[in-house]
């Protein structure tokens, strides 16, 4: 896989050039001021865009398509429909209010610093969960490029990101994510659609659209696992090591050996490694129905995360300065709908193509892995070896922009907001802010490096609706009822932000206390968006309307929010200038 | 990282107006610029007025939103004839989902940005008459 290394290096290398060379034009937060006069919202928003496809788009939807069907791709159009609940509730207001972080806003819109704290403590547990599917996918990616162990790539990108950030670069830098979309695009387009013209359309319809389950190809596989591996055969079936074939009747549990070549006959049924799922054609390709993740509840519950929980990204929001005024915000985000749109049209493709081609992921349970092992599994020789280099460099550039991004968000709050709470001190000088801030970059790896140890068989689109799950159920309610609703007050968004969090996080714990969560209600324990934002939500306004400390300055507040730019109502942009340099 | 926006307490009492332009206020005959930057009753119902245009009109995207997009999952649920209709060997249940629900969601988009760019324009022309 010498390509593939080569282009991953090249990926790597340039992105992490461009940033600390772009950086020589603007070190401060300023920088997205100053370039705010120049970046059109076109540019803006393939940086948004770029800044927001991580590996859970790029690796996780296809990934899960091949375990639970069509009903997985309700993930990506959540993951659109997240910038129109923005563009409709949240853009432009925000922008005109002129909050750079989550906990700028929820201080300055409510007086507390009590509740930026509690804020900023917020951005850190949504930002590290959010890290932990990056450093899983780098993981995988590296394990399938080099054929590294697992920790090592988690160790190797955890390691690069976090010196990357406390060194300066990819902070800010526009352009640098805006190359960064194009790459992934092409990275998941080209291969797709060359893959898709070399097999003449979907191969074999019956096992994707029939009643059959996974089986092998005309020539049967071998697989060589790293480790022992249980597996059960859906049905009857067989295997061979060494020449030796082993009979298993449906249903029957086997242990797979490592290190040695196991043979699946042609036309055999595959076995199923435990915590994977695999279903029968017809079952698959239903995007609602059947049982566990494809249950309507289950659908809705993770389109209300994906679709709230947007807006609550610390990485997302940063970004959205950059528009000069709320007007370009507005644009800025429709144009992101379009980009995002071009993105999600294609992952379905490769779960497709993977439940036929490459039915070995079931039998590892790594079906993470397919889009980066589907080209040169399917199409052995340099074409598949080419694609596969294609998206091994667009899924490193997914880790490596969204975790920078991430990691940014979580070294700023960290530094800016907690420590000196903490400390009761006033941050003294640049210097020692800028100090600061690289020890909370190299330290705030650790612990997603340990989470993404631990958590190795859940699935990245899992571990990312967890992250979505927590931020619509604690900063959405905030934002919507801050912008829109004038008796909100601090104690109220405290707790509704605490209530959230809490029946989100003791939701997501239990589950995976208990195991595989399979189906009715339980299954909500996976993703309890749809019960914990409206907790949020009626917790805040509850505690609102009996709260007799009212926010005293909620007209000027409004105007604020809500007033158009140049009408000499609000501060003016040389002022705002003034204040933020 | 920004140290926050100053206190908005005390922008009432900026002068709004770039000082050459500042018109005398005459008794009785006020701008509503006037009336926004004082934060007087009128002020309060001028900015009250442009908030619910703004909201109804986000409240009606996002009904538009729901009657598309939002009802799909349980129509797909409740009528598996979309499962067994196939459209060039693919369930037309799976065409749905995958192909034009995001151009919808961006032409919603597109004609909210518009229509809110509109609101706005009216809100200036009104300030500034």
């Amino acid at each position: 896989m010498i390509v593939a290394l080569f282009a991953v290096g090249a990926v790597t290398l340039g992105t992490l050039g461009l940033g600390t060379w772009g950086l020589r034009f603007a070190r401060t937060t300023s920088d997205l001021l100053v370039a705010s006069r120049v970046v059109t919202p076109w540019w803006n928003a393939a940086a948004i865009s770029g800044e927001y496809l991580s590996a859970a788009s790029f690796l996780g939807i296809a990934g899960l398509e091949m375990q639970i069907g069509a009903s997985a791709l309700w993930q990506s159009l959540g993951f659109t429909a997240g910038y129109l609940a923005l563009l409709l509730f949240v853009a432009a207001p925000l922008r005109r209010y002129g909050s750079y972080t989550i906990p700028d806003f929820a201080e300055a819109r409510l007086h507390s610093p009590g509740l930026r704290l509690l804020a900023a403590a917020i951005v850190l547990v949504i930002a590290g969960f959010y890290l932990v599917p990056q450093l899983k996918g780098a993981g995988l990616a590296l394990n399938v490029v080099v054929g590294s162990p697992y920790w090592v790539g988690v160790a190797v990108v955890a390691a690069i990101v976090a010196i990357n950030v406390s060194l300066g670069g990819m902070r800010g830098i526009t352009y640098v994510q805006a190359f960064q979309f194009w790459i992934k695009v092409f990275a998941i387009a080209v291969p797709a659609i060359v893959l898709l013209i070399h097999f003449g359309g979907l191969p074999e319809r019956a096992a994707l659209f029939g009643r059959s389950l996974p089986h092998a190809g005309s020539t049967g596989f071998t697989v060589k696992l790293g480790s022992p591996q249980r597996a059960q055969f859906p049905e009857a079936g067989s295997f061979s090591v060494h020449g030796h074939s082993v009979h298993v009747k449906a249903g029957g549990w086997v242990t797979l050996p490592a290190h040695t070549p196991v043979r699946i006959p042609p036309r055999g049924i595959v076995p199923v490694a435990s915590g994977t799922q695999a279903l029968p054609g017809d079952v698959w390709a239903r995007p609602v129905g059947g049982t566990g993740r494809g249950a309507p509840v289950l659908v809705y519950s993770l389109l209300v995360a994906t679709f709230l929980g947007t807006m609550g990204l610390p990485h997302v929001l940063v970004r959205f300065y950059t528009n000069p005024d709320g007007h370009a915000a507005r644009r800025t985000t429709v144009r992101v709908l379009g980009l995002l749109s071009i993105f999600y049209l294609f992952p379905a493709v490769y779960g497709a193509l993977g439940r036929v081609l490459t039915p070995q992921l079931y039998m590892t349970g790594q079906t993470d892995d397919v889009v980066l092992t589907l080209p040169h599994t399917a199409w052995p020789g340099a074409g598949g070896t080419i694609l596969t280099a294609v998206t091994c460099a667009g899924a490193f550039a997914a880790f490596l922009s969204t975790s920078s991004g991430l990691l940014v968000s979580l070294a700023g709050t960290f530094s800016h907001d907690v420590w000196p709470r903490l400390r009761h001190t006033t941050p003294s000088s640049p210097s020692s802010r800028r100090l600061h801030f690289r020890l909370a970059a190299l330290g705030a790896m650790v612990i997603p490096g340990l989470l993404a140890l631990v958590v190795r068989r859940v699935d990245i689109s899992i571990l990312v609706g967890w992250a979505f799950a927590l931020a619509a159920s604690s900063f959405c309610p905030m934002f919507l009822l801050g912008i829109w609703w004038s008796r909100l007050t601090a104690r109220g968004a405290a707790a509704g932000m605490v209530a959230g969090m809490l029946v989100a996080t003791s939701a997501i714990f239990a589950g995976l206390a208990m195991g595989e969560p399979t189906g009715g209600a339980l299954a909500l324990l996976e993703q309890p968006a749809i019960v914990s934002v409206p907790v949020a939500f009626l917790t805040m306004i509850g505690v609102s309307s009996r709260d007799p400390r009212v926010v005293t300055d909620v007209e000027s507040q409004m105007l604020a929010l809500h007033a158009p730019e140049g009408l000499g109502l609000r501060l003016g942009d040389d002022e705002a200038e003034g204040a933020l340099a | 990282m920004s140290p926050g926006p100053p206190s908005r307490r005390g922008r009432g009492d900026a002068n709004p107006n770039p000082p050459g332009r500042r018109l005398i206020p005459r008794r009785g005959v006020r701008s509503p610029r006037d009336e926004l930057a004082e934060g007087t009753g009128h002020g309060h119902v001028y900015l009250r007025g442009l908030q619910r245009t703004h909201l109804m009109l986000s409240l009606l995207a996002l009904v538009a939103f729901g009657a598309i997009f939002g009802v799909l999952p349980i129509a797909l649920y409740l009528l598996p004839a979309f499962d067994r209709v196939r459209l060039l060997g693919a369930p037309l249940g799976l065409w749905i989902v995958v192909v034009p629900m995001l151009p919808a969601f961006v032409v919603i988009g597109w004609i909210y940005a518009r229509r809110a760019d509109a609101v706005d324009e009216a809100f200036r022309e009104l300030v500034e008459r």
